[in-house]
């Protein structure tokens, strides 16, 4: 198996610092808030009255900032700066990490496009409902989380990997892994 | 300036992701299969040196700390249906984003999915809130606070753990 573009040394390494530093500046990593903010943005501007009404919303994307703050700031620029990084990276990037049918996934389920769509789609939205619930992902709660040696990101983080792990092996049974 | 900032870690973020191989799904199924020890490597490091640095910074009172309350049943419940979704789509919050941005149709299908997960989350709260969120909350406790000593003394052995593991235990793949 060919590895990726920099090695998992110097991917762990520079996302550590990179963690320490946001945490010096102003606070820890952090992502699946600002899919609440998003979400609460659109809300305030399309439905004020039920953005408002709604517990949770209201808390974000309000109309005097926005609720665009450094944590949006932060999801957009991943989508910059990995944006950028895959067009100057892209002929050294691996080519089983390329596209949106890995060849696992076909080898599995067949190439239709249309479930590979529709499983990442659900995928997508267990991802948001457990983090919003659990408090954090897999930056927030896992790498900033346990990096501040926090209980519920311990927690988090045991369960998360157990109940994926399942996951994948039930997905895959049938190639006896 | 804040804005600012933000935006130049998230860009620094989102490349490491990128050329780390963190947004490719062989390497995250092949992490959940238990074959390709590649992304618990990479977070292993990241937590070590992580670890180590924040409690570092704490010593001079200097880490900006944002520690996630221990509601219980809240962060199993999210968790488990979280590893569900993790194990479908083969993305993360944060890797679906680092996707999109290469084009991959399949992490677009996640985030936008997340959109929706995030506002059907908004839609329950209500009921979430006193059922799983407000019950058996602990706070915002950390092993620091549990032992009651200074957090560099568990953070430097905790962290020293997480790189041993990383560079000399675990294999690169399991077959």
């Amino acid at each position: 198996m060919k590895d990726a573009i920099i090695s998992w040394k110097a991917a762990g390494v520079s996302l550590g610092l990179l963690l320490v530093i946001a945490t010096y500046l102003v606070k820890p990593l952090g992502v699946s808030t600002q899919f609440v903010v998003s979400d609460a943005v659109v809300a305030h501007k399309v439905a004020p009255e039920f953005a408002e009404n709604n517990q949770y919303l209201s808390k974000y994307g309000e109309k005097e900032d926005w609720g665009v703050g450094y944590g949006w700031m932060l999801v957009f620029g991943m989508l910059v700066g990995g944006g950028i990084t895959a067009r100057v990276f892209a002929n050294k990037q691996p080519e089983a990490d390329k596209g949106s049918m890995p060849s696992l996934w076909k080898e599995q389920f067949g190439p239709s496009k249309l479930k590979r769509n529709l499983a990442s789609f659900g995928g997508g939205i267990l991802l948001l409902f457990g983090a919003r619930l659990a408090g954090g992902c897999t930056s927030g709660h896992m790498i900033s989380g346990i990096s501040q040696l926090a209980i519920s990101s311990f927690i988090f983080g045991a369960v998360t990997f157990a109940v994926a792990i399942a996951t994948a092996k039930l997905l895959y049974r049938k190639r006896g892994v | 300036m804040t804005l600012v900032i933000g935006f130049l870690i998230g860009c620094a973020f989102g490349a490491i992701l990128y050329l780390g191989g963190a947004s490719s799904y062989r390497r995250i199924l092949g992490t959940l299969l238990l074959k390709d020890m590649w992304i618990i490597k990479l977070m292993m490091t990241a937590m070590g040196v992580g670890t180590l640095g924040i409690y570092l910074l704490d010593l001079g009172n200097l880490a900006n700390l944002s520690i996630k309350p221990a509601y219980i049943w809240g962060v199993i419940a999210g968790g488990a249906i979280f590893g569900i979704g993790w194990a479908l789509s083969g993305y993360c919050p944060g890797t679906c984003v680092v996707g999109s941005s290469e084009g991959k149709a399949d992490a677009i299908f996640t985030l936008v999915g997340a959109l929706v997960g995030a506002f059907l989350f908004a839609l329950a709260y209500p009921v979430l809130e006193e059922t799983l969120l407000a019950p058996a909350n602990l706070g915002s406790i950390t092993l620091e606070s549990i032992f009651g000593i200074q957090g560099i003394w568990i953070a430097a052995p905790f962290s020293a753990l997480l790189i041993f593991l990383a560079f000399f235990i675990l294999k690169d793949r399991y077959e």
